[in-house]
């Protein structure tokens, strides 16, 4: 199709004054015939003459004619498929019923892309440039062969990140079909924060909303840590769509045992309440919990009618149990210290009477108490961290089972120490006992117990660093701090440390010695044995001195938190792990390697185990940082979870001491919490983005070609391609005029004009 | 603790004392070389009469030794102020019957250290006569020592009447007051005062005999003066241990009987 238009390249009053040029040209020219030829003739002439003045006018006029070609392109479109693990819920109440495996929101968009006798990809791929993408946490092509075995595995849907992307990617005259149930969990959920979009989207709605069934444990507060002996308080949200007038029940779980439950009488459709738990734990470590609400009949979801958290509990105090075998300066100012020290909760016996006391008074009128063996040595022992026996022998109050108990306390953990006197080491009895192998020095059964001599403290080697015997930070300052301690009197000899020796006792001016403060370790737990119970001394003794009872008192309240273990007392620390990693991100460990010394442990050889929310174990191996006895490791978690972080090290195959964490690995979002359908942020994207939103369940034939008259309207797809010709150049009007002049000059030269 | 539990620890108790009656044999040999645990340390002072009763104190001790696990020297270890040993010996007794002369400014703040760190002091007026005598000096002296400290009646249920025995009299040759004193510090009580001459009940002589006797109570007040002088001893050496809260229902249940 070709239309005639005029350029105009030379203004039209110009035009007109040649045309009236023209004009008075043919009429002086008729009236100059006139005479000689006839009237028919001249007019003849007059015309032929005018033909071509009227032709060169019209070439004047710049006439061109304009082609137009119509094309019609395939237009961009992305097909973009939900396949976040929500969309992995049931489509609808109807597919819960039954016993089959219920069709899943993936299974309805997949039914309506691949079904019928031309399925809905193939007619996508023939009228239009499609481009298929799967999203979750992000978006990635995928082919339409591929589409029948995708899954719902997304960990998060990051929709509007992903409708944003795929716009960028198909241009301008695209359009984004997206199969989803609206579900969003990235940073932007709502209609109202919407960015624009550059080209129409047509969402279909997966998942019903009406009907929808479901009941969930939501908007869970528990504190990370709790205190042992401390109630805590558990706090959720019961969220129930779908249950009006149902009774539901909640059940608390630590592990497999149930510690609460209880009722909750749904009285809405769209039902929610707050339940608070209280629980007091009673052992230290990292505890599991499950609060379960059982599937309803009917329900959509069953994976978040349980949600698991973790608690770690942590001591308040440190609770310290003492046994002392007679009232004595050393179990007063160890009592003071112990009392002075607000992170130690004391439990203190001491013997005031033994067997072969006999009084005056009946025993009411006594303030003595039976001594709990039992109790104390059975059932409460795990609850303490610590436990001194101060010059206490067990031999005339209980038989050895009791020690095989503390040795197991010590074996599992817990921390024992052992302080001199007339009842202790082997003047106890203990070089026979059940505890020989536990106690950080050598016993042989003969060791004694010397009064009256004039000992003084010194520092050994590892007691210049090791943390208990660090009563300055400046280490020549406290090699001054010991050599002014009270010289001691009493000692209980020993055949030598197993352990670590800390101190030697030593006659005033002598070299070398014989153990005085030896630590050791038995089991998981830690062991300390002082061969004195003169410790009392640098106490009193020092403030007669005019000096500090500091030195005493930091010497216990270091032995205390090296004995219980104390974080900051371990030789191998983990330093703190952030808990707001999500799956995929690099996480950076560090872990601080000491020696016994308490120095740096520079070659020491570091393992690193992850337990992860399945508790399968993961092993790597930490390398020396640049900081002496820093060790490095990177780690990237591949799902959410509650994972335990263990480390240990070794230097020249001597175990240094182990450390442990717990972490949390989660999206910023839940997935698998909130699986209602989301229609309404759907139909906002459709309207900001002026597309179509189409439910699902309302999908069928004419739904394509509605899209594509939508399209049509708001873009065409056919293409018009426009050529001008322009008509003054062209051969026919140039031999026009030339034959017309060629006519008028021959009737002239026949009619004898020329 | 409810009953259940201390029904249940009493009889591991028993439990216990069976098994200790069938050990008696090895805790004696053990007993045999027990080293001193605790020593008897009398201040001497200037003026007065600082050793009222010279033979008071073997008895306590022999008593303290038979009647608790407390291995102690039965000789007492007479002791200045500016003795450099005094803090060996936190337990410090003073006695008297007359004025005495004030203690030197560094005496005053050795005992002031000496029983804020942690020291005992049981005061003991051997005349009996409030406001005169050893009463008026030591009174003067307490004050210099703790400008801003009363001395107060110890309650009742103060741990120094529990340590051992559950005291409900003190006592003494004479009952000037039926009730101790103290000046108390935080939650110890360093400094306990008696004005019914404790040292009279506990002295006897070298044949045995008591040298004096106790009025009105006679042989009973001397026991209570007995009692209380174990108790203050244990009272030093374990502080507050009977205010423990393991401790707590047994005496309340045995008071109440």
């Amino acid at each position: 199709m070709k239309d005639l238009f005029f350029i105009g390249t030379i203004p039209w009053w110009a035009i007109v004054l040649i045309a009236l040029g023209a004009l008075s040209a043919l009429a002086l020219q008729f009236f100059s015939l006139k005479p000689r030829l006839s009237g028919t003739r001249s007019a003849l002439l007059i015309l032929l003459r005018g033909m071509v003045f009227a032709l060169l006018i019209f070439l004047l006029l710049s006439p061109a004619l304009l082609e137009r070609k119509t094309t019609k392109l395939r237009r961009p479109l992305a097909l973009l498929l939900d396949t976040s693990q929500s969309m992995g819920f049931a489509a609808n109440s109807d597919s819960t019923q039954g016993g089959a495996k219920p069709r899943s929101r993936l299974d309805l968009a997949k039914e309506k892309l691949l079904s019928g006798k031309e399925p809905l990809i193939q007619q996508l791929g023939r009228e239009y440039d499609l481009r298929i993408y799967q999203f979750g946490n992000g978006l990635a092509p995928v082919g339409a062969d591929t589409l029948p075995q995708l899954s719902a595995q997304g960990r998060g849907t990051r929709l509007l990140e992903a409708l944003g992307e795929a716009s960028g990617q198909i241009g301008d005259r695209g359009a984004l079909l997206v199969f989803s149930d609206g579900i969003a969990n990235s940073d932007i959920k709502s209609a109202e924060d919407l960015p624009s979009f550059p080209v129409p989207i047509f969402p279909v709605g997966l998942g019903e909303t009406q009907g929808f069934i479901d009941i969930r444990v939501a908007d869970l507060k528990v504190p990370e840590f709790a205190f042992r002996g401390r109630e805590i308080k558990i706090d959720f949200a019961l969220e129930a769509f779908g249950l009006a007038g149902r009774a539901v029940p909640i059940y608390l779980n630590r592990g497999q045992n149930l510690l609460s439950s209880r009722n909750i009488s749904i009285d809405k459709d769209t039902f929610t309440q707050r339940v608070t738990f209280s629980y007091t734990p009673k052992e230290i470590g990292s505890h599991s919990f499950t609060l379960t609400v059982p599937l309803q009949p009917g329900e959509q979801i069953s994976q978040n009618n349980q949600q698991q958290f973790k608690i770690e509990v942590q001591r308040d105090k440190i609770r310290i149990l003492t046994l002392s075998g007679a009232p004595s300066w050393n179990y007063r100012f160890l009592r003071m210290a112990l009392k002075q020290d607000p992170s130690v909760d004391l439990v203190s016996f001491v013997f005031l009477r033994t067997p072969t006391d006999s009084v005056d008074v009946p025993d009411n009128q006594l303030s003595l108490i039976p001594f709990p063996i039992d109790e104390l040595f059975l059932e409460e022992i795990k609850n303490f961290d610590v436990i001194f026996m101060d010059d206490f022998s067990y031999r005339s109050y209980f038989n050895t089972l009791y020690l095989e108990k503390v040795r197991d306390f010590v074996r599992d953990g817990g921390g024992l120490a052992m302080l001199g006197g007339a009842r202790s080491f082997d003047s106890g009895g203990y070089g026979e006992s059940p505890l020989r192998e536990v106690v950080p020095v050598e016993m042989n059964g003969r060791g004694t117990y010397q009064t009256g001599a004039s000992l003084r403290a010194t520092l050994t080697p590892p007691g210049k660093a090791h943390p208990i015997t660090r009563l300055l930070p400046d280490p020549r300052a406290n090699e001054e701090a010991w050599k002014t301690m009270p010289y001691l009197t009493t000692l209980n000899q020993v055949v030598r440390g197993k352990g670590e020796t800390l101190l030697m006792a030593a006659p005033e001016g002598a070299s070398g010695g014989t153990p005085l403060l030896t630590v050791g370790r038995y089991g998981k737990g830690r062991t300390l044995a002082l061969m004195t119970n003169d410790l009392w001394r640098w106490n009193f003794v020092a403030v007669g001195g005019r000096e500090s009872p500091q030195n005493h008192l930091k010497l216990i309240r270091q032995s205390v938190r090296w004995l219980a273990q104390e974080p900051s007392f371990e030789q191998v620390q983990i330093q703190p792990v952030g808990d707001s990693n999500a799956p995929g991100e690099k996480m950076d460990f560090k872990v601080r390697v000491l020696k016994d010394d308490f120095t740096p442990a520079e070659h020491a050889r570091v393992r690193l185990r992850i337990v992860g929310p399945e508790g399968e174990p993961m092993n790597l191996e930490a390398l020396a940082a640049t900081e002496p006895g820093d060790y490095r490791t990177e780690f990237i978690p591949t799902r959410e979870g509650s994972y335990r972080l263990e480390a240990e090290a070794q230097l020249s195959g001597k175990p240094l001491g182990k450390d442990r964490r717990s972490f949390r690995v989660a999206f910023p979002y839940g997935e698998l919490e909130d699986g209602r359908p989301r229609p309404e942020l759907l139909k906002a994207i459709a309207e900001k983005s002026q597309g179509q939103f189409i439910p699902a369940s309302e999908w069928n034939e004419k739904s394509l070609e509605r899209i594509s008259a939508k399209l049509e309207a708001q873009s065409p797809s056919q293409i018009v391609e426009q050529r001008q010709i322009q008509l003054w150049s062209n051969l026919w009007f140039f031999s026009l005029i030339l034959a017309l002049l060629c006519i008028e000059w021959w009737l002239r030269r026949k009619w004898g004009l020329v | 603790m409810d009953r259940r539990s201390f029904i249940r620890m009493l009889s591991y108790g028993l439990v216990g004392s069976a098994f200790t009656a069938r050990r008696l044999g090895a805790a004696e040999q053990e007993g045999k070389a027990r080293p001193i645990q605790f020593v008897f340390a009398q201040m001497r002072y200037r003026g007065g009469d600082w050793n009222p009763h010279p033979l008071a104190i073997t008895p306590l001790m022999e008593e303290l030794m038979l009647r608790t696990s407390v291995e102690a020297a039965t000789a007492r270890q007479e002791m200045e102020l500016k003795n450099p040993n005094l803090f060996s010996h936190p337990f410090l007794y003073i006695a008297g019957k007359y004025d005495f002369d004030p203690f030197s400014q560094e005496e005053i703040e050795v005992l002031r250290r000496f029983l804020s760190y942690g020291g005992f002091l049981l005061a003991d007026d051997a005349l009996g006569q409030p406001g005169y005598g050893f009463d008026k000096s030591f009174r003067q002296q307490m004050k210099r020592v703790f400008p801003e400290k009363e001395f107060t009646r110890l309650p009742s249920g103060h741990a120094a009447l529990r340590s051992y025995y559950l005291m409900r009299r003190v006592g003494g040759t004479r009952m000037v007051r039926p009730y101790i004193e103290g000046i108390t510090l935080g939650n110890a009580t360093p400094v306990i005062y008696c004005q019914n001459d404790l040292g009279g009940a506990w002295e006897r002589d070298q044949l045995g005999n008591w040298v004096n006797s106790c009025s009105p109570g006679g042989e009973e007040q001397r026991r209570d003066a007995f009692h209380l002088g174990i108790n203050l001893i244990l009272y030093a050496m374990t502080e507050n241990y009977k205010e423990d809260l393991i401790h707590v229902p047994f005496i309340r249940r045995r008071l109440s009987r």
